[in-house]
């Protein structure tokens, strides 16, 4: 009788449930997403934001014992290993069939990608012309020696773009690119990109590697009118085709609430959701250009068409490749 | 007391031997294999560690004689400011720094640079450690030298420094651990070391197990470097005789003398205060307004765990630090010695060993970062305690047992009372760095647990400086309150309370 109390009491609170999500993104408009996800379905979101690296280990030590249902992180390369050390579980989902593209997503659905963001070649025009670049490979032109500036190796974003052409070209092509595009770099290497692109408008050097959102958090008055009036001297040039990457998230393999965290991943990739996700970082959501103005400002680009799949399962060649070329 | 000893031991060398544990699965020699750019990432963390060295070395003792032992206008708000420079976190300094560069069209990054921005943070710890040898020690000794005609510079050198040099060597070896396993500040330079080898052969590579196996290896290091300090040092032992009359007159200074000792002593804590919020007076458009709600409870958080951490840390500390003063066998000499090791990993990788703790017996998270913080604190707090009972003559023990005392009477009525200054610096030392401490707590904490330092980060690697600065500004204050809480007791002499001394006002607060 008690017993039965209970248990209904319980079952007839929906607000109560909640779920864990370990978050490798460090966006502070993401929690105001998770509370309208609260809103929406009553389900409570408890939240840690940690370094990819660190939850991937996190989670796999603490087994049977975790408290995540739901793991967020940044980059292809961290999804796949997550997935190869089987800490992610395959979801059924008809909704993420339809919000997720086909290669921006675990081909045995145990994640998906929720938004896309582009590396892009930047270029000062008073330096460098905007039309000599056409793909990652012109910025191994000598032409460009001394002119180009880069961020090390330990970026992500740059493993991930070196992986890219290693499948789009062989490694072999690959290297010979790397190898003649580090002859070209202006020392030092940077270790963020805004000064990056501050070293650009400012002519230090002519042309650099960036990810999208950057520039578009400079030209929309984030940091202040200078950096706007700095970044609005730049040009960004999409190379064709574009090297493309993904923040992505999926059901972690002992999850307590896995029918709630499925609940959490359709509605970060649903038009509605993934907007609120992509739009507060300026990233590209799924599918289109978003509704952002600035993104729209800087025009179209033809994505490369690799999968997150493939990207991170060569991630650890191009740093290897990366290291071997003088890619500092 | 050996029970004790070795239990405290056990539990901070435990993450260790996890640690230990995941490294045998690497390939033999993973440890010693470096990779095509291990060589460069050696020869910059050596090079780190002397430059910071010597620079925290000649610095630190210079402001901590000048502010405990020399009197000059403002020298006790100086005394205070020199922790400020501890208290701000150093990947902040370099990120500000960096950014304020890329303003102006200057690419701030390198060695130089490292070097400054690592010394500026590490160099309060042999300042306040100095300082407080200073004030306690050869006071007797310092007066004979006046009375002999022995000036200011004389009785620094060959009186005051020696004696006091226990404490300098424990602040540079701070130091250098913490040079050794940072990592933010030297990535974001630019400046590829050890911690960022470990950390890209986990992450980069993937190869976890060599990665730990080269974080043991750098701790060997260390550990070697550590232990042939203190052999050189072995055979110029000083000893002073614990109880010591009130301190003489500090050093008047007049002249370009006491504005040379303003300038040396004020442009740290300047630097540190000013580089962050230079920065912010040209970026107040992009400072975000936040809840105060958020950042009270923020605040409050790091508050009780710093508060909690401090207070295990210091227990912990004065059981390894007394054993090893009593129990002369090897076994607890090797363990009291050994414990402080985990200070020398770089925090993510402990924080690994944590986790490979935690995930196998299932312990809850909080419970896993005190631990933590212990762990990764306690060199901090026993360099201090260490270096004290190694400038007290054996013949103070020696004589409190000939009377009768048993080792507890020891302890608490001899030893005890002389460590209150070194415990009190300990205590802050250990509070001001868990406010800011950032891997373990990154890794390690609970759900919706954030602390000041993790805030500031998230922000920081973001590369939204401008949200990270409130954050920040509130881990300077509570330093800040922290040193303000303390300083006063720390310018009294130890059992100066005893009336035989009470018509002798304590110098300073």
């Amino acid at each position: 009788m008690a017993l039965g109390l209970i248990t209904t009491g319980a079952s007839g609170h929906a607000e109560e449930v909640s779920i864990g999500v370990y978050s490798g993104r460090h966006y502070n408009t993401d929690q105001k997403l998770y509370q309208q996800f609260t809103a929406k379905t009553g389900i409570q979101v408890k939240l840690l934001e940690a370094k990819d690296d660190s939850l991937i280990e996190r989670l796999r030590q603490e087994g049977t014992n975790t408290a995540a249902d739901v793991l967020v992180l940044v980059d292809a390369a961290r999804l796949e290993r997550a997935s190869s050390l089987d800490l992610l579980q395959p979801a059924r989902s008809a909704a993420l069939l339809r919000s997720v593209p086909l290669n921006l997503r675990d081909s045995k659905g145990r994640w998906v990608g929720l938004t896309r963001r582009v590396r892009v070649v930047l270029v000062n025009p008073a330096l460098v012309k905007a039309a000599s670049i056409r793909t990652y490979g012109d910025l191994a032109n000598p032409a460009l020696k001394g002119k180009l500036c880069l961020r090390d190796r330990k970026s992500v974003y740059n493993q991930s773009l070196v992986a890219s052409q290693m499948i789009l070209r062989g490694d072999a092509q690959a290297q010979r690119w790397v190898k003649a595009m580090t002859a070209n770099v202006s020392q030092p290497y940077f270790s963020s990109d805004i000064p990056l692109i501050r070293a650009l408008a400012s002519g230090q050097c002519g042309v650099g590697l960036v990810n999208t959102y950057y520039l578009a958090r400079l030209l929309n008055g984030e940091s202040g009118a200078a950096d706007r009036a700095l970044a609005r001297k730049l040009q960004v040039v999409f190379p064709n085709p574009a090297h493309v990457n993904i923040s992505g998230a999926g059901i972690t393999r002992h999850a307590k609430n896995p029918q709630a965290a499925l609940k959490l991943i359709e509605f970060l990739a649903s038009p509605v959701g993934g907007k609120g996700y992509a739009e507060a970082n300026h990233e590209y959501p799924l599918k289109g250009y978003g509704d952002d103005p600035i993104l729209k400002g800087m025009g179209h680009f033809k994505a490369d068409g690799l999968s997150a799949e493939q990207l991170g399962s060569r991630n650890r060649a191009a740093v290897k490749l990366m290291e071997a070329n003088g890619w500092l | 007391m050996v029970l004790a000893v070795a239990l405290v031991g056990l539990l901070a060398l435990a993450p260790l031997a996890a640690l230990a544990l995941v490294a045998s699965k690497a390939d033999a020699l993973a440890g010693l294999r470096l990779g095509s750019s291990g060589l460069g990432q050696l020869t910059n963390s050596l090079a780190l560690v002397l430059g910071v060295g010597v620079v925290t070395g000649l610095l630190g003792t210079c402001n901590g004689w000048l502010t405990s032992r020399c009197q000059f206008p403002g020298r006790r708000w100086l005394r205070l400011a020199q922790l400020l420079p501890l208290a701000t976190p150093s990947y902040l300094l370099a990120g500000t720094l960096i950014d304020l560069g890329s303003r102006s069209g200057q690419r701030i990054g390198g060695l130089g640079w490292a070097i400054g921005v690592l010394s500026l943070g590490t160099y309060s710890y042999v300042v306040l450690l100095s300082s407080e040898a200073f004030g306690r020690s050869g006071a007797r000794q310092q007066e004979v030298c006046r009375s002999l005609g022995v000036g200011p510079w004389g009785s620094f050198f060959r009186v005051a420094l020696p004696l006091a040099l226990p404490a300098v060597a424990a602040g540079v070896a701070l130091g250098a651990m913490e040079v050794i396993n940072d990592f933010g500040a030297v990535q974001l330079l630019g400046v590829p070391t050890l911690s960022a080898g470990i950390l890209e052969r986990w992450q980069g590579d993937g190869d976890l197990p060599g990665a730990v196996a080269l974080a043991l290896v750098t701790l060997v290091l260390v550990a070697l470097l550590l232990w042939s300090e203190r052999q050189g040092r072995r055979h110029s032992r000083r000893w002073s005789g614990g109880q010591e009359g009130a301190l003489p007159e500090p050093w008047p200074l007049r002249g370009w003398r006491c504005w040379l000792a303003q300038l040396v002593t004020l442009v740290p804590p300047l630097a540190s205060l000013a580089i962050p919020l230079i920065w912010a007076g040209f970026s107040w458009e992009q400072l975000s307004v936040q809840a105060p709600g958020d950042l009270l409870a923020l605040g409050l958080r790091t508050l009780a765990l710093a508060l909690g951490a401090t207070g295990l840390t210091l227990t912990a500390a004065l059981v390894l630090s007394i054993g090893k003063r009593l129990v002369k066998t090897p076994a607890i000499q090797g363990l009291a010695d050994g414990a402080g090791l985990g200070y020398a990993i770089p925090g993510t990788v402990l924080a690994l060993g944590f986790l490979f703790l935690g995930g196998s017996w299932g312990l809850a998270p909080l419970l896993l970062l005190v631990w933590g913080y212990i762990d990764r604190f306690l060199a901090v707090a026993k360099g201090g305690l260490d270096a004290a009972l190694e400038g007290l003559a054996p013949s103070v023990d020696e004589a409190a047992q000939s009377l009768g005392c048993d080792w507890i009477g020891l302890v608490r009525r001899i030893q005890l009372p002389l460590l209150r200054g070194p415990l009190l610096v300990a205590g802050l030392l250990v509070f001001v760095d868990t406010v800011k401490e950032l891997p373990l707590t990154f890794a390690l904490r609970p759900f919706d647990f954030d602390t000041l330092a993790v805030r500031v980060y998230q922000y920081a690697s973001d590369e939204r400086l401008g949200a990270a600065l409130v954050p920040a500004l509130l881990i300077l204050i509570l330093g800040l309150l922290a040193a303000v809480a303390l300083m006063p007791s720390l310018d009294q002499r130890p059992g100066s309370s005893s009336p035989c001394r009470s018509g002798s006002p304590p110098e300073g607060f």
